[in-house]
């Protein structure tokens, strides 16, 4: 079977086809042997039955009259019969009473006769009848013996013939079924294992069978094909997933991988900290190791385990150690507490930073607690530095504070004295030379009056003098308030006060319109009576004087310029401009004390602002200064910024 | 005139000198009385010490008052005229070198009637001396005394 298995679906149908025609011609074949032979017995013993009969009948007188020769030419008739090997005729008591044999047969055994049945018994190609002999009266009168032969080797073997021609024909037949089946079953059906076999081979489900019949095959061809495509499909879907998959499990393990690294990461971060991290269950006690707590305390794994780590603590903390991890327990907001931890390296206690936090696992269920240890001993050490420091530095600013107050109420008094005591001699002098004058005017002549006049001069002087000094030091003490100022309308003020003192002077004046500061009012107004009582006065030999206030945008910075077209100076000159009591010009020239521009420069000063100048000889000079560092300090109020000329004469 | 009296409270000799000076250039010499402190100015005052016995129903017309004077200073002798029924209403003026707000303050606030700084030059001294002399002499009004230049009207 197994051999029949492996064939091909081909030598299977034709083999089937074979063995299917070949059976039904032996079937055939052998049942019509199988009648023909019935027949032919039934035709034989029928004959052989009328033979004895008849035979028997023309014996009955010979028996009856006893005549054996009659019996014996009855039989002899049978010579007709070549079939008919032997026969005999018994006598009512059985006994042999004629025969037969044909000529050229085998010498007969005749068998006892007498009683019985009729009967016919076949024996190989042999056939024995015995037949009792009934007379009219129906009695019995004899008995007869037949022995006949049929042939039925010659009859089957002829049929053997007509069998094996027809068998060669079925053969032929179901060869030609065969191919036809061939053509129309096979074919196709090898198409598809074909198509199956390269589609196993090459995994190319793009190929498709050729559909040829419209019946069962042609409809499997059809399923085929959809199954083909289906399983192109399915496959085409799983390759898809299947690299979504791939890209899945690349990225799961990047993701591993980054874990892994980031896991090295933090260890190894936590081994370079100088922070002690530890871990603690819920009833804060230790378990498994706790490196960097050894590392640090020096405590061995058996100390430190269970609660052992809290005696590394200051035995003095041990109580503030035990109210904190007990308020913590009640999840009382706990960050922090200072204590002493006893440190190996340095073989002394030290302050740290506990501080534990609370970890939660996924459920919200209270799992152990985790912390740090910070050292904090250098910091706190510095920080007590700072503070000691701090309070050393203010003990020495009380310190300097009293001595700069004792300085400034000696300056105090000292220009109280110098308003008080140094004028008061002044006015003696004064007093006295002009007593001289008037109580002995007629003894005094050309040249004392002269030297009189000198000595007031010189008093004179030397109370404007102290009358600027006292100025400056009152700048320096008063206290800066500032406010909004219109700088404009305050210049503008000032010279008409100046042009008052001095009607006949013609001096166009220009000052900008809406000059805005932000500055104390009566600092200003000094600074403003200086620099413009300077422009009035250095102007005071030039024919068509101009004296200017404005102002220049610098970005943030708004600086104010009093400009002059007067005698002007040198700028060799200019840094000893602001010193007190530094002229550039001879007083004959122009009078003056030297303090008013040293003064200007203090109220700036005091302002956070500065000052500065442009000049040169005889062509004028230009003072500009700043009220605020770096500030916008005026602000233009008046949108318009143009030159607003005022004539004052 | 001749109830009229000034009190030149003064310790510098000069600025003494030039006041009367100034005064007598004034014409208004003929009463001025000179103490040199602030504690003989009150003796003076309430006819104490030094002035025991003096009339003290006669007090001045004005009082010239430095601020800067030795044992008690200017400030000091005002308060106490001024805590006095007898010096209450008599007017003071300060004549001194400062020019000092504090000391400004202080003064009206102590209940001066007046604050006058001394001028250096002598012609302005004079100027100032006459012209206060004749205000608190003949113009300025107190309770009880007619003034010069309405006793006539």
């Amino acid at each position: 079977m197994s051999g029949l298995r492996l064939r091909s679906v081909r030598t299977k149908l034709f083999v089937g086809v074979l063995v299917t025609s070949l059976a039904a011609i032996l079937i055939t074949g052998a049942s019509l042997l199988a009648y023909d032979l019935h027949n032919v017995r039934r035709a034989l013993t029928d004959d052989l039955g009328t033979q004895a009969e008849l035979i028997g009948r023309a014996c009955t007188p010979a028996l009856q009259f006893d005549d054996s020769k009659a019996a014996d030419d009855n039989l002899a008739l049978l010579k007709v019969r070549p079939n008919i090997d032997a026969a005999a005729v018994y006598n009512g008591k059985g006994a042999m009473f004629g025969h037969y044999v044909r000529d050229g047969a085998a010498p007969e055994t005749y068998p006892m006769l007498g009683g019985g049945e009729d009967e016919v018994r076949f024996s190989g190609q042999d056939i024995f009848v015995n037949r009792r002999i009934i007379d009219d009266s129906h009695e019995i009168v004899g008995f007869i013996y037949m022995h006949a032969h049929y042939n039925v080797f010659d009859r089957a073997r002829s049929y053997l013939g007509i069998v094996l021609a027809v068998g060669s024909m079925a053969l032929l037949v179901a060869l030609l079924l065969s191919l036809w089946l061939q053509l129309t079953v096979t074919r196709p059906i090898l198409n598809i294992t074909g198509l199956a076999q390269q589609v196993v081979e090459r995994g190319d489900y793009s190929p498709r069978a050729e559909k040829i019949t419209d019946d069962e095959i042609g409809y499997l061809v059809d399923a085929f094909n959809r199954m083909l495509s289906e399983i192109g499909g399915r496959t085409e879907a799983l390759e898809a997933s299947n690299r979504e998959l791939g890209h899945e499990i690349a990225e799961r393990k990047g993701a591993e991988l980054a874990l892994r690294h980031s896991e090295k990461r933090y260890r190894a971060l936590v081994s370079t900290l100088s922070t002690v991290v530890w871990a603690a269950n819920q009833r804060w006690e230790f378990e498994g190791e706790q490196a960097s707590w050894e590392a640090y305390t020096g405590q061995s794994r058996n100390e430190y385990k269970g609660s052992g780590w809290r005696r590394a603590f200051h035995p003095e903390d041990q109580e503030t150690l035990d109210r904190f991890t007990e308020s913590a327990s009640k999840g009382q907001q706990t960050y922090e507490v200072e204590l002493r931890l006893w440190q190996a390296a340095s073989a002394s206690y030290r302050i740290v930073g506990l501080r534990p936090v609370a970890v939660y696992d996924g459920a919200g269920e209270f799992r152990e607690w985790i912390g740090t240890v910070t050292d904090i001993d250098d910091r706190r050490r510095a920080e007590d530095e700072v503070r000691r420091l701090n309070v050393e530095l203010e003990g020495r600013v009380r310190d300097r504070t009293a001595k700069l107050e004792e300085a400034n109420s000696e300056l105090e008094s000292f220009s109280y004295s110098v308003s008080h005591d140094l004028r008061a001699p002044l006015r003696a002098i004064d007093g006295y030379s002009q007593a001289l004058i008037l109580d002995f005017g007629s003894q005094v002549n050309e040249k004392m009056r002269n030297y009189l006049d000198r000595i007031q001069a010189g008093t004179k002087r030397m109370g404007q003098l102290i009358e600027d000094l006292l100025s400056l030091s009152r700048i320096s003490r008063h206290q800066l308030e500032r406010r909004p100022v219109d700088l404009s309308a305050m210049a503008e003020q000032v010279l008409q006060e100046l042009q008052q003192r001095e009607p006949e002077r013609k001096v166009q004046v220009s000052v900008w319109d809406g000059i805005m500061v932000d500055a104390d009012p009566r600092l200003l107004k000094v600074a403003l009576e200086n620099l413009l009582g300077n422009a009035w006065k250095f102007t005071s030999k030039t024919p068509d004087a101009r004296i200017e206030v404005g102002m220049v945008e610098e970005g943030v910075r708004h600086t104010i310029f009093v400009r002059d077209n007067g005698a002007g100076f040198d700028m060799a000159y200019a840094d000893k401009l602001f010193g007190a009591f530094q002229r550039l010009h001879g007083v004959n020239e122009f009078p003056g004390t030297g303090v008013g521009l040293a003064t200007v420069q203090r109220v700036m000063f005091r302002h956070g602002g500065r000052i500065w100048c442009q000049a040169k000889p005889d062509k004028g000079a230009t003072f500009f200064f700043t009220l605020q560092e770096d500030n916008p300090a005026p602000v233009v109020a008046s949108s318009s910024s143009a030159q607003h000329p005022l004539r004052l004469d | 005139m001749d109830d009229m009296m000034i009190l030149v409270v003064e310790d510098n000799p000069d600025d003494e000198e030039m006041t009367l000076r100034s005064l007598s250039q004034a014409g208004l010499a003929n009463d001025v009385e000179v103490v040199r402190d602030g504690a003989e100015a009150l003796d003076f005052l309430f006819g104490t010490g030094k002035h025991a016995g003096r009339d003290t129903k006669r007090m001045p017309t004005v009082v010239l008052l430095d601020l800067k004077l030795p044992k008690l200073n200017g400030i000091d002798v005002l308060n106490r005229m001024r805590q006095d029924d007898r010096t209450r209403s008599t007017p003071v003026v300060i004549l001194t070198s400062s020019s000092e707000d504090e000391d400004m303050i202080r003064s009206y606030n102590s209940g001066a009637n007046s604050y006058v700084r001394k001028p250096i030059v002598f012609a302005d001294f004079v100027g100032v001396v006459s012209q206060l002399g004749m205000y608190w002499l003949l113009l300025n009004q107190v309770p009880g005394k007619k003034p010069f230049g309405r006793s006539d009207a």
